[in-house]
């Protein structure tokens, strides 16, 4: 078993990275790895509630996030700053999750055996 | 020596990380080390379909992948969903969604996310590009 | 410590700006393809003053690079290799 950080940092729906990413780490899970999630600058996007992607001849990959626990996906986080940037509060967001600041995202990402970017 | 799973996530032309992927993968091989396979993620599958067709004096970044495959015994390994809707088939996927043509011939595989997953586990390093 | 890639150039893409929120003192950034690009900038060679940075020898050659961006430590294919293995792991942004 191995540490896997995978991070967002790209908004949804104008590429694939997000679901590719969400797709790989809902795998790994079910593959027995610690898999933590990191939503990082335009990434936070994916927290914004009541997306309706079908608006745009895309499929809701974003209703999977809310399934993270049945995949034993419990370390969630989103980076302070990168939700600032975007004036999102964390009361506000579709999932629950634990704020990070920067250097306790390094820290994430330290410890971990593998770090994924999407 | 370490073990190592080289990841590519762009298409073979147009962006250079396909190439600078083969580059890693040959100075890694090179220098003893084993690539346990290599992995074609998201834009990457793009870069395993067969009927590319460059101009008789550019690289030819497919034949070099094909080539290295073949001489290192490394496994090209395609994600299939991520192929799929890209639009890179193997003979078998094409025969399971009755279409007459199909892009991918071996070396170049299908294979699952979860290899990519396993891989992961095994190895000591891995490498995206 | 981490060997962080970054791949596009600040131009293109935000994934120096993101990494360079999450890279600690003892890391290093290796900039690839047009990511050298950026070096070209005053102000991101001054962002970068305090982080160590190499390139690819071949992505600085490919560009004509060689006198604008000689001051920066350039890596062979199998240097890059050794890096890739000297650090801890690999995140490519």
């Amino acid at each position: 078993m191995k540490k896997i950080a995978i991070i967002f940092r790209h908004a949804p729906h104008g590429s694939a990275k997000g679901r590719e990413g969400l797709d790989f780490a809902l795998l790994s899970a079910t593959f027995e790895q610690e898999i933590s999630l990191i939503f990082a600058d335009e990434g936070v996007l994916n927290l914004v509630p009541q997306q309706t992607p079908e608006a745009i001849g895309a499929k809701d990959f974003l209703a999977a996030f809310k399934a993270l626990p049945l995949y034993d996906i419990e370390c969630v986080y989103a980076c302070h700053q990168s939700l600032a940037d975007y004036q999102l509060e964390e009361s506000a967001l579709a999932i629950p999750l634990e704020v990070k600041t920067p250097a306790e995202i390094a820290e994430l990402l330290t410890q971990a055996d593998e770090v994924f970017v999407y | 020596m370490s073990k190592l799973i080289i990841q590519v996530n762009q298409p073979g032309y147009g962006q250079g990380s396909s190439y600078q992927a083969l580059q890693f993968t040959q100075a890694a091989i090179d220098a003893g080390h084993e690539v346990l396979k290599v992995f074609f993620y998201q834009d990457g599958v793009l870069s395993t379909n067969h009927l590319q067709s460059p101009a008789s004096d550019e690289f030819a970044l497919y034949q070099a992948w094909r080539e290295l495959g073949q001489t290192h015994q490394v496994p090209l390994v395609n994600c299939v969903s991520a192929a799929l809707r890209r639009g890179v088939l193997s003979a078998a996927e094409s025969a399971e969604n009755q279409l007459q043509h199909w892009n991918l011939e071996p070396p170049f595989q299908m294979g699952g996310l979860g290899e990519l997953v396993t891989g992961v586990e095994q190895a000591d390093r891995v490498i995206c590009f | 410590m981490i060997l962080h890639i970054v791949q596009y150039s600040a131009a293109q893409d935000n994934a120096l700006a993101t990494s360079l929120r999450y890279i600690q003192p003892q890391d290093t950034l290796l900039l690839m393809g047009d990511g050298i690009n950026s070096l070209l900038q005053r102000k991101w060679q001054a962002t970068l003053s305090d982080t160590q940075v190499c390139l690819l020898e071949q992505d600085v050659v490919a560009r004509g690079l060689q006198t604008r961006l000689g001051q920066y430590q350039q890596l062979s294919q199998a240097e890059f290799v050794q890096y890739t293995l000297t650090h801890a792991k690999v995140i490519t942004w």
